[in-house]
């Protein structure tokens, strides 16, 4: 008995030990230190670190510590494991909008509109009628926005020019032809060599923030999935959205299969591809030899109007955790000021959220130099984040269940299938409340 | 108040150094294995998203998974996966048992070469099989070809994506079962061959009526855990399809794990869990009672 009292005495002495080792926050010093999460991607962190630099050059008594999001599947579901065990930042960039709802319910983010100067930063910087797409439910705005990535069609300008395809297609009817042209098997082995466009054929719920949601958004002048809460995507647009991929599968025009050996819009594989302004750093890195061309997303044919999509918002959060929220908040502005907008330009060719960027001089040599960015500045302001709204990866679930039904396989009508998606979405959105 | 001064009185009489040699199990045992059920079953009646606070809805959860067809679908998926994958499990693995378990040169390596996928990382093998399944890119379908054979829409087909991951889980875990007929085939005592032998016993009526019955403990041990292996199917369908196409590869623990990490209904999947379990049990029971048989 007496040898295993002196044990568990071992051990706890050994972890009081380790405890006291700890510094303590409070006791460190009265300098003040913030942590600040950037996403994890190489452009992001680079950039933060510079921005951290100066910043602390600049505030010696208010310190940052730059930490890239913990890597794992998702940087939503770190934060919610933060969140979870009260170990969150003070600081966020990487917040993305359909998440916002998970985290406000968990009380984990502090209303912007309640920090003093809060109105005059943002409508200087956001137009008033996007602005109001990020506020949430209760009124509130719990996320700054920062930088979009419009989703946009790539086309390879040599595989169109080949098959005589002149001007990238507008219509949806227009990228049939030209798809029926560009899809083809060029040394004749019975495989083909160039598809059309091609997209994971994997039920996964994310791949649809890139096809089924822009289009949608595209094909309906800039509506997103919710109207007052509820799911409102059953009409003609969505069934028009599903009709359009169930013809690209349905024509041969995208493969039914997994590709193998790389992307294959940098291997000219694919002539089509949506994507965001991150592709234009990633094809100078990987395939800089290829040839492309930037448009807006193919629209219904008929389609009057400007032509929206999908921004794939990322916006900058306080977490309520916060010792220091006066601080943090001043954190934020440095952040979002012109100058270090045109750093996240330079850096990561990423498009703030900013209503001035086509009229700034600050920005006019960046946008000559590389012309490719002034298309997706130019869509930036037609673009639409996703619906704040709860269980949205689960509704995304139930509309990529249904897309791989109707669209790659073709065993639902677009009709049924999207019936069957909002009466999931409702089910789902009911099941929640 | 004096039964507990009575159990620390008999443990101060016993073997101190044995229960402080214990101490490590049972820590772990209560902090991840105990704890963790009881959690669960506390689960099963509440609504948890992890961050917000436990909410109860009773047998809420059980009415939901009653109506959701995926609930179903998943069962029915995991099924089918077991039937392909145990008799293939077992009539490959007793196979080359008895190939590795004959005077073949170089018997060691060849032991080695099949227990190799098993300690191979999950998410590798499943990764080489996507580029050995792709439909239109994929080196099967390029052999099929070249013997003059159509191709075979491994994952891209919702009546051969399951038998497909079947036939990668066989050929990942197959290792583990011949080791353990070859430990089998070692048991059984060579006078009943030799026995038999003189009775004029051909080798096939030797296999058949020594070798088979004086498997039946290990057959049991490979079914068993084979099936609960196959209950546990997660890598597989989440790398090589997502559960696609058509949710035919949707298994239980996929099914469980987007419930619960993906969209936060940890009640929900405690639900599918615990059924999941009664579910196991049940079948174990029955293949149990089907296969048990004493030696003749």
């Amino acid at each position: 008995m007496r040898l295993f009292v002196a044990t568990c005495g071992i051990i706890l002495f050994s972890i009081s030990g380790c405890s006291q080792e700890r510094p303590s926050i409070g006791q460190a010093s009265d300098a003040v230190e913030l942590t600040y999460w950037p996403a994890p991607n190489a452009q992001e962190v680079q950039l933060a670190d510079s921005l951290v630099r100066v910043w602390n050059r600049l505030h010696p008594e208010v310190r940052v510590r730059m930490q890239p999001i913990p890597v794992s599947q998702s940087t939503e579901e770190v934060l919610l494991a933060a969140i979870a065990g009260n170990t969150t930042p003070d600081v966020c960039s990487n917040i993305w909008p359909g998440a916002l709802h998970d985290y406000t319910r968990a009380g984990g983010l502090i209303p912007f509109d309640r920090l003093a100067d809060f109105d005059s930063i943002i409508t200087s910087r956001v137009p008033r009628d996007l602005l109001e797409t990020f506020r949430s439910t209760d009124g509130h705005y719990y996320q700054l926005p920062w930088k979009t990535n419009p989703v946009m069609m790539f086309y390879n300008e040599r595989l169109f020019r080949e098959v005589g395809v002149a001007t990238p297609p507008r219509t949806y009817s227009e990228y049939y032809e030209a798809g029926g042209k560009v899809t083809r098997d060029i040394d004749g082995d019975g495989r083909i060599d160039v598809w059309m466009g091609e997209r994971d054929i994997r039920p996964i719920w994310w791949q649809r923030l890139f096809d089924f949601f822009p289009f949608y958004i595209a094909a309906s002048g800039g509506k997103t999935l919710f109207k007052n809460g509820e799911p409102s995507f059953n009409d003609a647009d969505a069934v028009d959205v599903l009709g359009f991929f169930r013809e690209c599968y349905g024509r041969g025009l995208f493969p039914r299969t997994f590709f193998q050996g790389g992307d294959p819009f940098l291997l000219e594989k694919k002539a089509t591809n949506f994507s965001g302004p991150w592709e234009v750093a990633h094809i100078q890195k990987f395939a800089p030899h290829i040839k492309y061309g930037i448009a807006p997303l193919p629209v219904p044919d008929g389609h009057t109007g400007q032509v929206y999509t999908s921004g794939d918002f990322k916006n900058i959060s306080i977490f309520a955790n916060t010792k220091h929220p006066r601080e943090a908040w001043e954190f934020v502005k440095f952040l979002v000021t012109a100058q270090h907008d045109l750093l996240l330009m330079e850096i990561c060719d990423q498009v703030p959220v900013r209503s001035d960027l086509l009229n700034n001089p600050l920005f006019a040599d960046y946008f000559r130099r590389k012309p490719v960015m002034v298309k997706f500045a130019e869509q930036a302001v037609y673009s639409r984040a996703v619906d704040s709204a709860p269980d949205l990866k689960e509704i995304f679930d139930a509309i990529a269940q249904e897309y791989e039904m109707c669209a790659i396989y073709g065993r639902k009508s677009p009709e049924q299938a999207v019936r069957d998606a909002t009466d999931r979405a409702q089910f789902i959105v009911e099941w929640n409340k | 108040m004096r039964g507990r001064w009575r159990v620390i009185e008999a443990v101060r009489k016993s073997d101190r150094f044995g229960f402080l040699f214990s101490l490590p199990y049972v820590i772990f045992f209560l902090a991840f294995v105990a704890y963790p059920l009881i959690f669960s079953f506390v689960l099963i009646f509440h609504r948890w998203n992890i961050v917000t606070p436990m909410e109860w809805i009773g047998l809420k959860n059980f009415e939901r998974l009653f109506h959701d067809p995926l609930f179903g679908k998943a069962i029915t998926n995991t099924l089918t996966f077991l039937l392909i994958h145990i008799p293939l499990q077992i009539i490959i693995a007793l196979l080359l048992a008895l190939l590795l378990n004959s005077k073949v040169k170089m018997r060691g390596l060849f032991r080695a070469i099949y227990f190799l996928p098993v300690v191979v990382s999950g998410v590798a093998v499943t990764i080489l099989w996507q580029q050995l399944y792709s439909y239109d890119y994929g080196v099967l379908n390029a052999l099929l070809k070249a013997i003059g054979l159509p191709s075979v829409p491994w994952l891209v087909d919702a009546s051969w994506a399951m038998p497909s991951v079947a036939i990668m889980a066989t050929w990942k875990n197959v290792g583990i079962y011949i080791v353990l007929f070859l430990v089998g085939l070692q048991n059984i005592p060579a006078e009943l061959y030799e026995a038999a032998s003189l009775d004029g016993a051909s080798r096939f009526r030797q296999f058949r009526h020594i070798t088979i019955p004086m498997l039946n403990p290990t057959v049991i041990v490979v079914v068993v855990l084979s099936t609960i292996g196959g209950f546990s199917l997660f890598i597989e369908p989440y790398v090589l399809t997502g559960g696609g196409p058509m949710q035919s590869t949707l298994s239980g623990m996929l099914y469980i794990y987007n419930q619960a990490f993906y969209f936060g209904h940890m009640g929900y999947a405690a639900t599918l869990g615990f059924v999941f379990a009664l579910i196991i049990l049940a079948v174990v029971l029955i293949q149990r009672r089907v296969i048990e048989t004493e030696p003749t």
